[in-house]
């Protein structure tokens, strides 16, 4: 089995527990505004253009069968339109500024990969994260690889919006140490408006999960203006404060580290303006999330 | 330039707290080592110098070309230097033993090596090969305190001159020159102690006045007798330091924590002594310089050293928080609680102390040489990369290095200039081996000529004391004074040449891409212009060493295999001595780069190499420190000596408890992995880019340059640039910084 790969981090210190390795796998069924990743939405692969580390060979020009990379007023650009995402220019492109995202890659090349570090997960408590994109739009591969990592002895946890059916997602979770997901917006309008989807079913498999008995992590991440108001992190922490297995809740400050791929994909950045919170603006969304009687801890 | 006494500096009425007393001896530490910068800097230790404008000697040599050599040269002008060396005195040090010279840097640069022993052909080869032969290098090998602990200098004194009188006329000259040194050495510690009691007469603030008036009791009673007390074990220690610093820059250390534990135990049980003293007398004693210890780990029978000691000597360091070498052994006995305290340390105070170092990996190797497991756990952390058994063992520990992609360029030119072969990666493998080993056998024949004539340039004369056995045999440690003879063959630039092979591999013989003649003539033009930089990318890009299972990794394992029999076969044809390879380049980087033209990993003409067995920057996209240490683990030559790792680290990777914890299982996990030895630095990007731009904007900013600590401020631009790109090489691209 084989599924679109953007990225194998090892050393991953901030995906769980310990010392782990995040495999982002491409696709999403949300389409939050404010995604630092958001080469990982799409489950087909896209190309990258990091302007700042082309060196000028023409190569891609010479290689692109529709002719989709175009010298205007000086500045190289690609019509988007043209381009069949083939991959032959970033193939030709060894200064890297040129790049396929989605690596088609089986559960085996993957384990290849993250069994490296089994000594670092066994030492810290740590192992695998499964990433995306969602996890759960690949779920099948999903399920293969945590089975994969629990017979090889490496604890396996997921990043997940949870926003599927829980009987489809059961038979994965079964197989995890630990799962990490997301409550962006407690109100649903709001939900539906910034993410296209309602957050109904995330609520209600919240508590589905708790059931299992699995160590659970809730995580929001402050989007300036969306998600960073006192009455949201207070709606969802009161939500959450009722769930036996949760270890903590998290904060994560907003990652303005998505611009350069906006640009790399000649997307628009929405929130291209938006920096991360204070430091007093933490401590109150903080300390209003302790006020349910839960462990905070700002990311 | 530095005052050197600071007498009635402060109020009559002034009371000290020690940690007052440690804040300002801290604040006077930096505004010195401010001073050295603007004086010159150096790419170096600190060795607590002092740079100060009261005393300057002047070589007196036995030699038309200016410069000394034998016994009775350094012998006399060492004796004439201690009979004028002011003393240093700050009233608010529980020590005096500052120091303000090397009498082996006031010889010519050039003419260290006396011209009587010429070594012409070899050092054909050594330029050849850009091989750092260690010939005419000293110390790098370390001392047995102990010694000096137990006879004191007046015991060291006796003991010479009964050995004198039963040893015939060819060891005189040995016995009459170290009798001379000692003599001198307990005459300066008296008239040191006589000096002190007149400054205490004079000093107006009764804390300071009395502590100067304790100096004094202490500095005459450590002047010939052992050390009694806590205070006066350390102060001789101070006093060992700048002796051996002030005649060539003596490296000493040992397990300071045992050391001094037997003294700390005795002046507690007496009522004599408190933590909170023990604490200030030992950042005094790291104030004092900046020498090598190691901390915890196992003793010869396996069982852990940790002690209330080895945690008062973090505190100390933790408050005195300067450039502390200090290592910790880690091995699987080791107190946990000391160890995480040490990590907490370590990332509180963003200072690059302490290190680690793997008590399996160095024991296991050391073993392989023949040894003992007990004495295999007797080589403790000395030097930027080495161990040694204190009293032991002659080493020539990181003096030797052979610039391994100099070899590998002699070798692919001769390749490509050779019209009767067809390059193949089989050719140039063949060639790599045939040239590595006449630069190894060479260096090998260089070892052996320093042994045979370093006591006709520079003897020993302060380290020789230190060692077991030697006063006994009556002669240099060079010339059989020694119990064991292990040398340090270190090879530098691993990452360079593995790079280089992995790039002609993947490139040429799997993909087809560019043949041996077109990356050569790119080469040769040093990749310029548009053509040139595509070649280069397409090359840098390949798999990399500390990649995981690449190509890269593939090459350095056959590289260091290879490497590793050959400086092994040097025991075959040089029976009686032991060669110990490794792989550190120390701060020669630089140097090593600048002597090697392009390499077909897509490096420039003249850039430096790798730094020790690190890899080259951009060597994964995620730039896994797990990655790059699996692969460092597996490179390790494995004879007991070192391929060091060095992490780079923002200080937001473990800003909390959390963090912290996860560091520590890094740790852990690195140093049972197979790997010898571990530095990290802590810096905020922002913060050494800034201090880059101007030095003195953080003159107390510490990094970890090599296997040493230095103050930022102090290193030159080209090594403050190294550091920086290190520092903001993360995930294997530049970060951007603010």
């Amino acid at each position: 089995m084989t599924t679109l790969v953007t990225d194998i981090q090892r050393f991953s210190l901030s995906d769980g527990d310990g010392i782990r390795t995040t495999v982002f796998l491409k696709g999403c069924n949300m389409r939050c505004t404010w995604c630092h990743n958001p080469e990982t939405i799409s489950r087909t692969p896209e190309l990258m253009f990091y302007r700042s580390k082309c060196i000028g060979c023409g190569k891609c020009f010479e290689v692109c069968p529709v002719g989709a990379h175009k010298l205007i007023d000086g500045e190289h650009i690609i019509d988007r339109e043209l381009c069949k995402r083939c991959g032959k220019c970033a193939e030709a492109c060894y200064a890297e500024a040129l790049a396929t995202c989605g690596k088609e890659m089986s559960v085996d090349e993957v384990m290849a990969e993250v069994r490296q570090d089994k000594a670092y997960y066994d030492n810290s408590n740590g192992g695998v994260t499964i990433s995306g994109g969602e996890v759960l739009c690949n779920l099948e591969f999903a399920t293969e690889l945590a089975q994969r990592c629990k017979a090889e002895g490496i604890s396996c946890a997921i990043e997940t919006n949870l926003s599927f059916p829980f009987e489809t997602i059961e038979p994965l979770i079964r197989e995890l140490d630990q799962v990490m997901f997301d409550i962006k917006l407690f109100d649903g309008e709001a939900h539906k408006k910034h993410t296209g989807i309602p957050n109904k079913t995330l609520l209600e498999n919240a508590y589905k999960l708790d059931k299992l008995g699995i160590p659970l992590t809730v995580r929001t991440p402050l989007i300036p203006g969306v998600t960073d108001t006192e009455e949201n992190i207070s709606a969802i922490a009161e939500y959450i404060s009722g769930m036996k297995n949760l270890v903590r809740y998290e904060l994560l400050n907003f990652n303005p580290l998505g611009e350069s791929k906006y640009r790399g994909l000649d997307k628009e950045n929405l929130h291209e303006s938006a920096r991360p919170l204070a430091e007093d603006r933490l401590a109150g969304l903080k300390a209003c999330a302790e006020a349910k009687g839960i462990t905070v801890k700002i990311v | 330039m530095s005052k050197i006494k600071f007498i009635n500096e402060f109020d009559k009425n002034k009371t000290f707290t020690y940690d007052e007393r440690i804040a300002l001896l801290r604040r006077r530490k930096v505004a010195q080592t401010e001073e050295k910068a603007r004086a010159g800097g150096a790419n170096e230790d600190d060795y607590g110098l002092i740079v100060q404008d009261e005393f300057h000697y002047k070589l007196k040599p036995n030699h038309e070309n200016g410069s000394i050599y034998g016994y009775s040269a350094w012998r006399e002008n060492y004796c004439a230097i201690l009979k004028e060396h002011p003393l240093y005195c700050d009233p608010l040090d529980a020590f005096v033993g500052k120091g303000f010279l090397f009498l082996e840097r006031l010889r010519p640069a050039d003419k260290k090596w006396n011209p009587a022993y010429p070594f012409d052909e070899l050092q054909a080869l050594f330029t050849k090969y850009n091989v750092i032969s260690g010939i005419d290098n000293c110390h790098h090998f370390t001392p047995d305190l102990q010694i000096g602990f137990d006879l004191g200098w007046g015991g060291i004194l006796r003991k010479l001159r009964e050995q004198r009188e039963l040893h015939d006329e060819s060891h005189h000259e040995f016995y009459d020159a170290e009798i001379a040194v000692v003599e001198a050495i307990i005459a300066f510690l008296k008239r040191i102690s006589g000096e002190l009691a007149e400054l205490a007469e004079i000093e107006e603030n009764p804390t300071l006045k009395e502590n100067l008036k304790q100096m004094a009791k202490v500095n005459l009673r450590v002047a010939d007798n052992p050390p009694e007390t806590f205070r006066e074990a350390v102060q001789w220690m101070c006093w060992f330091s700048m002796l051996s610093r002030t005649y060539n820059r003596g490296s000493a250390g040992g397990q300071l924590d045992e050391m001094l534990r037997p003294y700390y135990e005795r002046d507690i049980e007496r009522g004599i002594l408190t933590d909170d003293e023990a604490v200030f007398y030992l950042a005094c004693l790291f104030l004092q310089d900046s020498r090598y210890f190691q901390l915890a780990g196992p003793d010869e029978n396996g069982k852990d050293m940790t002690s209330k000691i080895s945690y008062l000597c973090l505190d100390a360091a933790d408050k005195i928080n300067i450039a502390c070498n200090l290592t910790i052994r880690v091995h699987e006995g080791l107190d946990e609680e000391f160890f995480k305290k040490s990590v907490a340390y370590l990332f509180k105070n963003k200072q690059g102390w302490p290190r680690y170092s793997s008590d399996s990996a160095l024991a296991e190797g050391f073993m392989k040489c023949g040894y003992s497991l007990e004495l295999a756990r007797k080589r403790v952390a000395a030097g930027c990369h080495w161990m040694c058994i204190p009293g032991m063992e002659y080493t020539m520990n990181d003096t030797v290095k052979i610039n391994l992609a100099r070899v590998f360029e002699v070798a692919f030119y001769e390749m490509m200039e050779d019209e009767s072969c067809k390059p193949s990666m089989e050719e140039l493998w063949a060639r790599y081996e045939k040239h590595l080993k006449i630069a190894v056998d060479a260096t090998g024949n260089g070892i052996m000529h320093h042994l045979k004539y370093q006591s006709k340039t520079q003897p020993e004369l302060i380290l020789n004391l230190f060692q077991h056995g030697l006063i006994e045999k009556g002669v240099n440690i060079t010339d059989g004074g020694a119990n064991y003879y292990n040398m340090c063959v270190d090879g530098s630039g691993i990452a360079v040449v593995a790079d280089s092979f992995a790039a002609l591999a993947q490139r040429i013989e799997r993909e087809g891409k560019l043949s041996f003649g077109e990356i050569t003539a790119h080469m040769k033009e040093n990749f310029e212009g548009k053509d040139g930089e595509y070649i280069r990318q397409l090359l840098q890009h390949s798999e990399r060493y500390c990649g995981g299972d690449t190509l890269g990794d593939l090459y350095a394992k056959r590289v260091s295999d290879l490497y590793t029999a050959l400086v092994r076969d040097l025991n075959v044809q040089h029976p009686g001595i032991n060669f110990i390879p490794g792989f550190f380049s120390w701060s020669n980087t630089i140097g090593l780069g600048e002597t090697v033209g392009a390499t077909p990993n897509g490096r420039r003409y003249g850039e430096p190499i790798n730094h020790g067995a690190n890899p080259n920057g951009g060597f994964r996209r995620d730039g896994a420190v797990s990655s790059m240490c699996n692969s460092i683990g597996m490179i390790q030559p494995g004879y007991g000596n070192c391929a060091p790792v060095q992490l780079e680290f923002d200080p937001g990777i473990a800003n909390d408890e959390e963090g912290v914890e996860k560091m520590a299982a890094m740790i852990k996990t690195i140093m049972q992995t197979g790997n010898t030895l571990l530095n990290i630095n802590i810096i905020d990007a922002n913060k050494i880019l800034e201090a880059h731009k101007d030095p003195f904007k953080y003159p107390d900013l510490v990094v970890r340059v090599t296997g040493f600590t230095a103050f930022f401020a102090m290193l030159s631009p080209e090594f403050r640039q190294l550091v920086v790109d290190r520092v903001t090489s993360v995930n294997g691209s530049k970060i951007e910084c603010e």
